[in-house]
């Protein structure tokens, strides 16, 4: 999937922002095995780029692109298929249903497009050390916990495009490059752009561009 | 979705939307039962009803007969109205006419003809003909005169006859004008159920009345009308402004029926109103429900899951809710109609234990209708969260 951005800025950023940034108020364009590394100090805007991708907001000037199509004129149905077949998302407020399981959690995800069988939930929640805690209410567990929860539901679903807004914030960093392994790995299954916005430049993403926010 | 702090409301609107639905099914069985109780009591002839109507005739027109006819213009006025099929004026004899039996009866009487287009005559021979000079007049008499007949005849001496001796008996038609007299041959060819008359052809009327009466009189004194439905209150309505008569046995089911219609009517309105006030309650039932699950049905929206899919879903779980509501306001009708055909009507043929088909497809309507509603109200709540 490609995916395009033309001279986007937050309609609350100054015009300036243009001058430094490498992505706002400028042309670029990824595609398909793509690992694009942003880093973004704090208050340069990373979540509202995240956001604006995802269409969770759209405060912006500018277009954003799906193969070609601007995401400002996807319908309301139009974006729930985009987000279900093509574009997934592991978000740093991590927006888990607190009184489910993580379990459940999970297979709310999984079931919307059943692109994983229910073993390899277990299978990628052995792998991220979280299985004992699959039966336990998403609100009794940890920061660190439900982050890789967010991270395995992220990969239930098919995509072209995974983006990640800090997604190792409560991690360790021998978790945040197991969890980093189980993402390449998938990605590279699905031959995806990954767009990974991060405070600082990532160590252990084998990133193919790097911009600074 | 659901919490248990909206319960109290969610009662509410279901118990209101089930009141209003028994009200208005209710009043629109009873109002089909009023429609099919009326119908009946009136002669009817090929699915439509025969009246005569005269002018009220009242102290200040008494003694002008001018005004107690109808003209043209009203007669053509008469004509127009939707609910009256078909009017034909009854004209009447304008001079002095004398009937007896001749020789065969001792039997002698003064009398009325009166005449009506053909197509308004129930029992019609195709000897009810007449053409100047001719001496012969065809009758035709009301069945309801000739039993009268039979009633006095053994008091006065005069033998009691059957239809068919009548028709064999010749009856002289004596007509008297100013100056010149001319006695008819007349004989009874039919005997009508429909019109209470003494009817001979149109044009021997006109032709007498012109010759015995000098005054080309056109206006008839009653009219002979042909009704979709005697009983329909807007006939009534009518005649009443208007100031005919019409014979009141034959009406007054009629305008018992304008009030009962006009209760249920009102109730059926008020049954409605209350089913829109339930389904209002309901939106704002949901509405309450969509605002506490907000949270959960935006992180399914940003999840992937699309509003129409959410939408149906949340709309579905109400769908058994409104049958069972409508269901049991359909089963209270039939058991209401049930007691009212059994009890109150006596089982009366005209009458059935069944609901009618009517109350069933609006019971569907109202059901799809309540569906319709919720589901367009929660498919625009949903794509507002996303």
């Amino acid at each position: 999937m490609k995916l395009e951005i033309k001279n986007l800025l937050p309609v609350y950023f100054e015009e300036e922002r243009k001058s430094t940034s490498e992505i706002w108020g400028k042309e670029r364009s990824f595609s398909n095995g793509d690992l694009v590394n942003i880093v973004a100090p704090s208050g340069t805007g990373k979540t509202s780029l995240i956001h604006f991708l995802y269409k969770m907001r759209e405060s912006y000037s500018g277009s954003i692109l799906y193969d070609g199509q601007p995401l400002s004129q996807f319908s309301k149905e139009a974006i729930a298929s985009l987000r279900k077949d093509h574009v997934s998302i592991i978000l740093q407020d991590m927006r888990l249903f607190e009184e489910q399981t993580i379990l459940e959690n999970l297979e709310i995800k999984r079931q919307l497009h059943p692109y994983h069988p229910q073993e390899r939930i277990i299978e990628m929640a052995k792998r991220l050390g979280v299985d004992h805690r699959l039966n336990a209410l998403a609100k009794n567990c940890s920061y660190g916990e439900q982050q890789r929860a967010v991270i395995i539901r992220a990969l239930l679903q098919p995509f072209g495009v995974l983006l990640m807004d800090e997604p190792f914030s409560h991690l360790d960093h021998a978790n945040a490059q197991k969890a980093i392994d189980l993402i390449l790995e998938e990605t590279a299954g699905r031959k995806a752009l990954v767009l990974f916005a991060e405070l600082e430049k990532a160590t252990g993403f084998p990133a193919t561009h790097l911009y600074h926010l | 979705m659901y919490t248990g702090t909206n319960a109290s409301s969610r009662w509410f609107s279901y118990i209101g939307l089930g009141i209003g639905v028994l009200l208005l099914l209710c009043s629109v069985q009873m109002f089909i039962n009023i429609q099919q109780l009326l119908k009946e009591g009136s002669i009817r002839k090929d699915g439509f009803d025969f009246v005569s109507i005269t002018k009220n005739i009242t102290n200040e027109t008494m003694g002008q007969p001018e005004k107690n006819l109808f003209h043209a213009d009203e007669i053509e006025a008469v004509k127009k109205q939707p609910f009256i099929a078909g009017v034909s004026p009854l004209l009447a004899n304008d001079f002095r006419v004398q009937l007896s039996a001749g020789n065969v009866l001792p039997f002698s009487t003064d009398m009325f003809l009166e005449a009506l287009d053909n197509d308004f005559i129930d029992t019609l021979p195709p000897n009810f003909t007449w053409k100047e000079g001719d001496q012969h007049i065809p009758i035709i008499l009301s069945s309801d005169f000739f039993e009268i007949y039979n009633i006095f005849a053994p008091g006065q001496g005069l033998p009691q006859l059957s239809k068919e001796t009548a028709m064999g008996i010749p009856v002289q038609v004596a007509c008297y004008g100013r100056d010149n007299s001319i006695t008819f041959s007349g004989r009874i060819v039919a005997f009508s159920d429909r019109v209470n008359s003494v009817l001979v052809p149109k044009n021997f009327l006109q032709w007498a009345n012109k010759t015995f009466s000098q005054k080309d009189r056109q206006d008839a004194s009653r009219l002979f009308l042909k009704l979709k439905d005697v009983n329909d209150p807007q006939l009534i309505r009518y005649l009443d402004a208007q100031h005919y008569v019409i014979n009141r046995d034959k009406t007054l089911l009629g305008r018992n029926k304008i009030v009962l219609q006009g209760i249920f009517s009102g109730l059926g309105i008020f049954g409605l109103l209350v089913v829109i006030l339930a389904l209002m309650l309901f939106s704002f039932y949901l509405q309450l429900v969509v605002a506490r699950s907000r949270q959960n049905l935006e992180l399914l929206l940003t999840l992937g899951y699309s509003p129409a899919w959410l939408g149906k879903n949340v709309s579905n779980q109400f769908v058994p809710v409104y049958i069972f509501i409508v269901l049991t306001a359909l089963i209270c009708t039939q058991l209401m109609q049930w007691a009212f055909h059994r009890f109150i009507m006596f089982n009366r043929p005209e009458l059935s234990s069944l609901i009618n088909w009517i109350v069933l497809l609006l019971a569907a309507v109202l059901v799809l209708l309540a569906i319709v509603t919720n589901a367009r109200l929660v498919k625009k709540l949903l794509y507002r969260l996303s």
